[in-house]
């Protein structure tokens, strides 16, 4: 205990050059605190934004995009044969109306689903998917295109190259399609909706997750004819919770209202899988299956087995949806990341470089002092440990104030209320059909909600962040004592003795 | 040389010297402008003697007394310490030699400012344990007479008593010899016979060897011994009678 009086002592009376050290440290530590803290906000504020895209748990999506080739011609160009067979099973005819038996006046509606934008698949490829290393979990879903055509028989007959029928494709998604007017004035009604049948057992890996419900609630099981509408659509249409809203020809109740995450690709209405499977006639087939990665680290070769290991398949991973957002957000991520990184090291090194002069510094100052030890029979390693602990102590000062500054700093930080803006911005996801932009919606590209939303940055400071930085203080504070500890064993007591001080 | 006074003076001649010196020499700086502090220097130093090494200023005896203190190596010569050759012992032995042979004691005090009068003594006995250093300070300072100061800084307390804490600090190890640079150099006169007093009186009554170092003619006609320098070389070794008869 005496080295520890010892030093404590010599710290006291050199006050000045104690706190010099410390505050010096302490600056060093600080920046480290609140860089961290506010690196750790930035992250918050993103997977904020991120999170309802992404989903509780899914780290990637698979699909198989139909593909257009630059060279290619015409809508089918680029694609294989098989997968213009599947386009063509797919797309069929389109809707219908035969007006020949209908009287005039009387009522209509019709759906007719498509995939458009991408090609069906058996259901069984999730169990395949699953199996693949690094996998833990998968849940396939079936994103369909329901045009949607309904109203009062003209009393007109029209005529039509294909006699009695009329026919239309595109549309503008969740915008409530085409109003068709005239022929007596009784309107036949066009929309265009996006529908996704998902898988209700797996609400962590589904395209709606209970977390995005704003309204209502999730699916339960008493019911197959549920559905969770997009808040979008639902206000378009003056939709709510309790409403009914029809899908081939079956009305479902609205259960749920749901938010449409800014960057997401949301569906207009999701219900569940079987029941779109068998409404659309598309039973067995899925267009989607979501994949949760054992680790974070495996997301990358998890997702370069599943192309490999099934064809045409298209991967969009957490980090493809991450890259979608911008604006101030995105920019002050990269900036933190990078600069911050940078300000970390040099500040920290600042601090030991500091230190180490005013302890080489204070050594410079006690020569006769350490003389005078040595004198008394102290050994190097005793001078060593005294300067050490001194500089050590220093260094634990220094951390305990920097935690301080930095926690004052991430505070300061959450109480100026910094927002930042997220952006995403107005472009179609990467899997384009080759129909997009039709009237009716045939085709229709998987559109992402663009926009802007502001987040607030939150820091957060953990307790292990800051005996990190303790850590690093006393780490500097030991480096320093080092250096002047090892300048005051070389003295020559003889000589030290001599000096005047 | 008054031979048959110093051996009166000598407790045990046929004792290992403290020091025996032999052919020693002090140079610093190579070449024609190198300097010759000490020069075939041969002295033998018995236990339980109080001996002054006088001279002018320049003459060596500093040099002299940090060859005796372990605290520089002599360029010629050897010299041994209770029989151990210390000419040739690395920093390490030579620290050891300090922290269990030797006792220093200054001009100016060296006291550590930062620390009370206990923890000066204790800090040549740091690595004992706690309560052990502690009362062996305690002991040292009731000694010396300041029992009353024991916690007191040395900022707190007069010259002559900053000097008594350096004797206790120098005492602590139990030392073969008591090593003083000029030890009333900065007290007044009163005290510093007070100093010389208790000094004298560790040799007498306790068979401390005592080597002193001092310029001053009148303190080093106190000691029973005086080895003069003059230019780095020893120009006489006598017994000084009076300070034989009345040791006090």
């Amino acid at each position: 205990m005496f080295f520890l009086s010892y030093a404590l002592a010599e710290l006291r009376r050199r006050r000045g050059r104690t706190i010099l050290t410390a505050l010096g440290l302490a600056i060093g530590v600080g920046l480290v605190v609140t860089v961290n803290a506010l690196s750790t906000g930035l992250d918050h504020a993103q997977q904020k934004v991120l999170a309802p895209l992404t989903g509780v748990g899914t780290d990637m999506s698979v699909t198989r995009p139909i593909r257009v080739t630059n060279n290619g011609s015409g809508a089918f160009g680029g694609l294989s044969q098989s997968q213009r067979n599947r386009l063509r099973g797919q797309l069929g005819p389109g809707p219908a109306v035969n007006f020949r038996n209908l009287k005039p006046g009387q009522k209509f509606d019709t759906d007719s689903f498509r995939a458009t934008s991408q090609l069906s698949f058996p259901a069984s490829e999730v169990k395949r998917i699953e199996g693949f290393a690094g996998v833990t979990a998968a849940a396939g879903s079936l994103t369909l295109t329901d045009t949607h055509v309904y109203g009062k028989a003209p009393k007109v007959r029209l005529q039509f190259g294909n006699p009695g029928s009329f026919g239309g494709s595109g549309g503008q998604n969740g915008q409530g399609g085409a109003r068709f007017q005239g022929f007596g004035g009784k309107g036949i009604h066009f929309q265009s909706r996006t529908v996704t049948g998902i898988d209700q057992s797996r609400p962590d890996l589904a395209a709606v997750t209970p977390g995005q419900i704003t309204k209502g609630r999730y699916f339960t099981s008493s019911s197959a004819y549920q559905a969770i509408l997009s808040s979008s659509y639902a206000s378009t249409n003056k939709l709510s919770v309790g409403s009914s809203v029809s899908f081939g020809g079956h009305a479902f109740r609205v259960v749920g209202i749901a938010s449409s995450p800014l960057g997401g690709t949301p569906s207009d209405a999701y219900v569940k899988l079987a029941v779109l499977q068998r409404l659309a006639k598309y039973r067995g087939q899925i267009t989607t299956v979501q994949v949760r990665a054992a680790s974070t680290g495996a997301v990358g070769r998890v997702a370069r087995e599943i192309k490999t290991g099934f064809s045409a398949s298209q991967v969009t991973t957490a980090q493809d949806l991450a890259n979608r957002v911008g604006g101030s957000l995105s920019d002050a991520r990269n900036l933190s990341s990078k600069l911050g990184t940078a300000l970390e090291i040099v500040g920290l090194a600042a601090a030991v470089l500091i230190a180490c002069l005013l302890t080489l510094a204070s050594v410079a100052k006690r020569v006769r002092e350490i003389g005078t030890l040595k004198a008394v029979g102290w050994s190097q390693w005793q001078v060593v440990r005294q300067i050490s602990g001194e500089s050590l102590l220093q260094g634990l000062l220094g951390g305990v104030i920097g935690a301080a500054i930095g926690i004052a700093g991430a505070a300061a930080v959450n109480a100026v209320g910094w927002t930042l803006k997220a952006t995403v911005p107005g472009s179609a996801a990467p899997a384009r059909g080759p129909f997009g932009g039709g009237p009716f919606g045939f085709g229709q590209a998987a559109q992402v909600t663009s926009g802007s939303t502001l987040v607030k940055i939150t820091t957060s400071t953990d307790l292990r962040l800051i005996l990190a930085a303790v850590g690093l203080a006393v780490l500097g504070g030991l480096v320093a004592g080092a250096v002047g500890g090892s300048r005051a064993a070389r003295l020559r007591p003889a000589a030290a003795l001599r000096t005047v001080e | 040389m008054h031979t048959e006074e110093r051996l009166a003076q000598t407790p045990a001649t046929d004792a290992v010297p403290v020091y025996e010196l032999a052919g020693v020499g002090r140079a610093y700086g190579g070449g024609n402008g190198g300097v010759t502090a000490l020069a075939d220097v041969d002295l033998v130093i018995r236990p339980g003697e109080f001996v002054a090494v006088a001279g002018a200023s320049g003459s060596g005896k500093t040099t002299l007394l940090q060859l005796l203190g372990a605290l520089d190596r002599p360029t010629s010569g050897t010299i041994h310490c209770l029989g151990r050759d210390i000419s040739r012992m690395g920093p390490g032995e030579l620290s050891r030699l300090r922290r269990e042979t030797i006792g220093f004691i200054f001009q100016q005090f060296n006291l550590i400012p930062t620390l009370t009068a206990i923890q000066n003594v204790e800090a040549a006995i740091a690595t004992r344990r706690s309560g052990e250093r502690h009362r062996r300070a305690h002991d040292l300072l009731a000694m010396v007479g300041l029992s009353h100061r024991v916690d007191h800084l040395p900022s707190r307390m007069s010259g002559g008593e900053q000097q008594r804490v350096a004797i206790a600090r120098a005492l602590a190890n139990d030392p073969g010899a008591l090593l003083a640079d000029e030890p009333t150099g900065n007290l007044d006169s009163q005290t510093g016979q007070e100093i010389l007093a208790l000094l004298r009186g560790l040799s007498t009554e306790h068979g401390q060897t005592v080597v002193l170092v001092t310029h001053d003619t009148h303190v080093a006609e106190t000691a029973p011994r005086t080895v003069r320098l003059s230019d780095g070389r020893v120009v006489s070794d006598t017994a000084n009678a009076a300070a034989i008869s009345d040791p006090a």
